[in-house]
């Protein structure tokens, strides 16, 4: 699993390609923790790569989500997510918790409403 | 059929789907059924390294498949502590954010994704937990 961030006027963009699964979503908690910790509110993170997706990865996206929530604002948004990779989302209940945008630059775009 | 053992580790469940994605492929499913099958195994592994041996580097996980003409069985054996995942309730999916307990996520998608799932212990092979998907289901 790699991952590469890349900053936007209203939002950051990570971008993951490979498995998120036990082994590797604590990457992906650790720097979904210091965005949100260093202020940043609004990010995408596209999917469009990631081939395999666990709970635990799910679980990782969803706590980041939490935390932005007691700050009361801020929101996490997906682009390119398959049906193989949202079917995991819909599982657990998590697809309705989260907006989805075909690409990269919708979800980006979708922010600059703030 | 099939049999490879590897060690109880989280780096080990790349290896692990490769091997259950081949296989799944070649007993004939479908795209969405291989993903289906991986993610179980997945799930079922990573319990297995988490609950059962509670850490890593602590047993290895053997794995075993049949492919018979109705069904693939996958068979994941350990020697660690007894962990039945019907003991796990699960999760209230349609609960709000902030209240949902998340503990058993893994175990109910490997029940929602397998047609049966079926748990044994015993004091001297240790846990055997067996995931089957029917073909054409």
């Amino acid at each position: 699993m790699e991952f590469a961030v890349k900053k936007f006027e209203k939002c950051d963009l990570i971008t993951i390609s490979g498995r998120v699964d036990s082994y590797t979503a604590p990457n992906i908690g650790m720097l979904l923790k210091s965005l949100i910790s260093d202020g940043q509110m609004n990010i995408v993170i596209d999917l469009e790569k990631v081939s395999y997706l666990s709970s635990s990865g799910l679980l990782v996206f969803v706590n980041a989500q939490k935390s932005l929530n007691k700050q009361k604002c801020g929101r996490i948004r997906f682009s390119g997510t398959s049906e193989l990779i949202f079917s995991a989302f819909s599982l657990a209940g998590f697809d309705k918790l989260f907006d989805f945008y075909a690409n990269t630059t919708s979800a980006v775009e979708s922010f600059r409403e703030f | 059929m099939a049999m490879q053992t590897f060690p109880g580790t989280f780096k080990s469940l790349e290896p692990i789907s490769k091997f259950i994605v081949e296989k799944a492929k070649d007993a004939g499913f479908s795209a969405k059924d291989v993903y289906a099958i991986q993610t179980a195994v997945d799930e079922a592994c990573s319990n297995v390294i988490d609950h059962a041996y509670g850490g890593e580097n602590l047993g290895t996980i053997n794995i075993r498949l049949k492919n018979l003409n109705s069904k693939l069985s996958i068979i994941i054996s350990d020697t660690g502590k007894p962990f039945d995942p019907e003991d796990i309730p699960d999760p209230d999916i349609t609960s709000p954010l902030e209240i949902r307990k998340e503990r058993g996520l893994g175990i109910f998608f490997m029940k929602k994704l397998m047609d049966e799932v079926i748990f044994e212990f015993s004091p001297s092979e240790g846990n055997k937990l067996t995931l089957i998907k029917y073909k054409g289901s």
